[in-house]
């Protein structure tokens, strides 16, 4: 039922576009997009953030969105702000914002990076973080390091091994790894590798 | 994902659509994939996150690691082939289509392994059963198995764990490796079910180590011989001490032993154990389950030394002679068994022999009297003088006799052709009716000493008649049973009868074929009584008999009681009851009169000699009331129509009979 429902749907927006050969999508209502309105500010338009220590959330994985938003909710992640937005929203509301920004483009903006860093870097990547942070660190399950603004991802390191931020499953003994292998380099050889990816 | 979404992408698929049927030149722009977009790594339909292989392979198929670490710190396994993952059935499914509780990679917190396979194979088979490719046809006999398997003792709950059944499909099937039919994944399976089985039933496993069987598996690696689920099936198992498990044993054991097997069948132990009971030795008693050997090995069950322990357990005395038992005697087979063969012969020759003479008379007989009533000639029923005067024919002791012997010989050919023919429907129904083959051999024992009790009364009787008239008795004179060569010319007259080339010859007090019904019991007495009782106390039998008697007294037992059931209930009813002048029952044995005119008729020299000597008056009763006619018809009727059932149901057994 649910496909024929579906398929009544793209019939109806079919005749809709055939009659007035406008674009269906300013129609169909942006609710998603009207949310996310409010996270330009910080967050760039459509989520392409343009502050360096501002993450960017264009193309972000949804899941790991409102798994995100929920913990600012809870106070979670040393929050800065994002504790007192995220009050705001509901559930639905926090799958709105995560849709639209799964739907959108990652623009990135190159960033000043130490080559030899990053290539070794990319080593310590390949060896304890691949599995999870897939191709690279690109946008996934695992969330977005690839690109991403690499004094965020300083703070952010901080916080984990600062205890200010809970580590995700398994993390904790891959950071380990890292740092056994390379010292206290070894994050910020890291951190240039995924800010020298474009 | 958010309705608004939906539609929102669905709308924009539509401008996309139209606006290429509207410009062409875009297409080459549009090929560019949207691919990127982090909204393709979700299903439109359910929104769910598309998880596939190669992610889960990244870490489950690293064969560096080949275990993780469990959040408590204990290593678990984490490893699976992709090769053998991608050659299986479900090389083409997505690994969390089965392990549906996996929605996030890398998983937040420590995943079950939860797998149903039981929907998923229904859902597919009923979705694609009508699917002409033939593609899925396997799914029929897979979704068999599971309904087996769902009746079976591994899908109970666990007695020590109830939350889990005994065992669950991926206990037994490589979950990663199932191999198409045919594929070397199911060869190498094989060689490894007895390992996957030893998983739980180890005792089991160590015992099978020993055995024939499992030594040509893990020695020889020869996927012919038996593992543990060409015994125990692979998906209706059942605890070994259920009749179903018993009896599937035996027949799994046939699906190799074929031989052995139709041999066993044959004996006494085979035809219980085929109408569907399992009192009687199987297989395995005597030949062991898991240990199993050749019976040279001194340590196998069937070793010499070692056979009469497994008779003891039902035999409990008996003695060395049970050693020289064949408890896979083949009659067909001359040069191993002679002494069987012979008898096997002798009494199928016999029986072809007296069976095709007498259908031969039968038939011949029907064709004359038939012939003869289209000429008005022969015994017609004078309907204006009804017979008043009947002639005494039988005095009561002798139809008692008869009536009993009849009752008897029925009550023996039902229960006996019962484990003759055990391979029929009928014969499993009539021992479930009597209520199991033990109470089957009580009312078969009992109708025995019943018949051979009054068989010895009649002897007793007639050799006391004798004893009275020694003086004058004339051992072949016309009142005696014996044959003699009046009868021989009978029979040549009788044929020259039927082919219309001379005259119904004329019969005394007894005809031959009379004769022939008479003399037939004592012979089957002397056959069926004494391999009967030797059957019947094997024990005792045992202390001055060897052990292959049995064989024989089973074989002649059976072909002798074969032959009376047959000529009995079709002969005898046809001379006595069908020939058209007497159809449709004669009542003589029962009234113990005859009508007068009809005696005159069938025994017209028995009449002139009574008439001469004066001594018909002596014989010559009113006709029998209308109630003792009535009873007689009745029980006539009974009689008749119990032996043409018995008559029908052997005639069954024998055209079904699988050997």
């Amino acid at each position: 039922m649910k496909r024929d429902d579906t398929m009544s749907k793209h019939v109806r927006n079919l005749l809709l576009a055939v009659l007035t050969l406008l674009p269906a999508a300013v129609m169909a209502g942006p609710s998603g997009q009207a949310l996310s309105f409010t996270c330009a500010g910080c967050h760039g338009t459509d989520g392409s953030s343009v502050g360096p220590s501002m993450p960017a959330i264009a193309g972000m994985d949804p899941e790991v969105f409102v798994d995100a938003m929920k913990d600012y909710r809870l106070d979670k992640r040393n929050p800065s702000i994002m504790n007192r937005i995220a009050k705001a929203y509901s559930d639905e509301q926090f799958k709105e914002m995560a849709w639209f920004f799964a739907s959108q483009r990652l623009h990135l903006q190159p960033q000043v990076t130490d080559a030899a860093l990053a290539k070794r870097g990319a080593e310590l990547h390949q060896k304890h973080c691949e599995k999870c942070h897939e191709e690279g660190g690109r946008p996934g399950d695992a969330g977005t390091l690839a690109g991403q603004w690499m004094p965020y991802l300083q703070y952010t390191m901080q916080d984990f091994l600062s205890g200010k931020r809970d580590w995700p499953r398994k993390m904790k003994r891959k950071v380990d790894a890292a740092i056994e292998d390379d010292g206290a380099d070894a994050v910020s050889a890291l951190i240039h590798y995924y800010g020298s990816q474009h | 994902m958010p309705r608004r979404i939906m539609s929102n992408r669905a709308a924009r698929l539509w401008v996309v659509l139209l606006t290429l049927c509207f410009n062409p030149a875009l297409q080459a722009a549009l090929e560019q994939p949207t691919g990127g977009l982090m909204i393709d790594n979700f299903d439109p339909e359910t929104g769910k996150r598309i998880i596939p292989n190669e992610r889960c392979l990244d870490c489950h198929g690293d064969e560096k690691q080949k275990t993780d670490v469990r959040d408590d710190g204990t290593p678990v396994k984490i490893f699976v082939h992709k090769d053998e993952i991608e050659a299986s059935v479900h090389g083409k499914q997505s690994c969390n289509n089965c392990h549906v509780t996996i929605d996030r990679v890398p998983h937040r917190k420590a995943p079950e392994v939860i797998v149903g396979c039981i929907d998923c194979h229904r859902d597919t088979w009923v979705q694609y059963k009508d699917d002409p490719s033939g593609k899925h046809k396997r799914l029929k006999v897979v979704n068999e198995q599971i309904d087996s398997y769902m009746q079976s003792i591994h899908a109970q709950p666990n007695s020590l764990d109830q939350s889990r059944t005994n065992a669950t499909c991926y206990d037994c099937h490589e979950a990663h490796n199932v191999g198409e039919l045919g594929s070397i994944q199911r060869a190498e399976k094989r060689l490894k079910n007895p390992e996957v089985c030893g998983r739980c039933h180890e005792e089991q496993l160590k015992a099978y180590r020993t055995s024939d069987h499992g030594k040509a598996i893990f020695e020889k690696g020869d996927s012919e011989s038996a593992v543990c689920s060409d015994c125990h099936t692979t998906h209706e198992i059942d605890s070994p001490e259920t009749d179903k498990a018993k009896l599937a044993i035996t027949k799994n054991c046939g699906d190799c032993h074929e031989e052995e097997q139709r041999t066993y069948f044959d004996s006494y132990h085979g035809q219980v154990h085929r109408l569907g009971y399992t009192n009687t030795a199987k297989c395995y008693d005597c030949h062991g389950s898991h240990e199993i050997k050749g019976e040279d090995d001194p340590t196998s069950e069937i070793h010499a030394n070692n056979r009469l322990e497994n008779c003891r357990v039902c035999h409990e005395d008996a003695n060395d002679n049970f050693l020289t038992f064949w408890p896979h005697g083949d009659a067909d087979d001359k040069e191993k068994y002679p002494g069987l063969w012979f008898f096997k012969v002798f009494m199928q020759a016999l029986i072809f022999g007296v069976m095709a003479f007498f259908w031969v008379h039968v038939m011949l007989w029907l064709y004359r009297e038939v012939m003869d009533r289209i000429q008005g000639k022969g015994f017609i029923e004078d309907m204006d003088k009804p017979d008043i005067v009947y002639f005494r024919r039988f005095p009561v002791a002798w139809r008692w006799i008869h009536g009993l012997f009849a009752i008897s010989t029925m009550a023996l050919i039902l229960t006996g052709t019962t484990l003759i023919f055990s391979h029929t429907g009928w014969a499993k129904a009539v021992v479930v009716f009597l209520g199991g083959p033990l109470m089957e051999g009580y009312i078969h024992r009992t109708a025995a000493m019943i018949w051979l009790g009054i068989f010895a009364v009649h002897l007793a009787i007639a050799v006391s008649n004798i004893w009275r008239k020694r003086g004058e008795f004339e051992w072949f004179g016309s009142t005696s049973m014996l044959p003699n060569m009046k009868d021989m010319r009978d029979l040549r007259d009788m044929f020259k009868w039927f082919l219309g080339k001379g005259p119904r010859p004329e019969f005394s007090h007894w005809t031959y074929w009379q004769k022939f019904d008479y003399w037939a019991p004592f012979w089957g007495a002397a056959v069926i009584g004494s391999s009967g009782l030797m059957l019947f106390m094997p024990e005792k039998t045992a202390l001055i008999l060897p052990g292959w008697m049995f064989n024989i007294a089973t074989l002649v037992h059976a072909e002798e009681a074969l032959l009376a059931a047959i000529f009995l209930n079709s002969v005898h009813f046809f001379n006595v009851h069908f020939r058209p002048e007497r159809f449709p029952m004669s009542t003589t044995i029962f009234t113990g009169a005859i009508p007068f005119e009809e005696f005159r008729h069938d025994h017209s020299l028995e009449y002139e000699r009574l008439v001469a000597s004066g001594e018909i008056n002596n014989y010559l009763v009113r006709r029998p009331s209308r109630r003792a006619d009535l009873a007689a018809s009745f029980i006539t009727s009974v009689l008749i129509m119990a032996g043409l059932a018995l008559l029908t149901l052997v005639l069954i057994g024998l055209i079904t009979s699988p050997s």
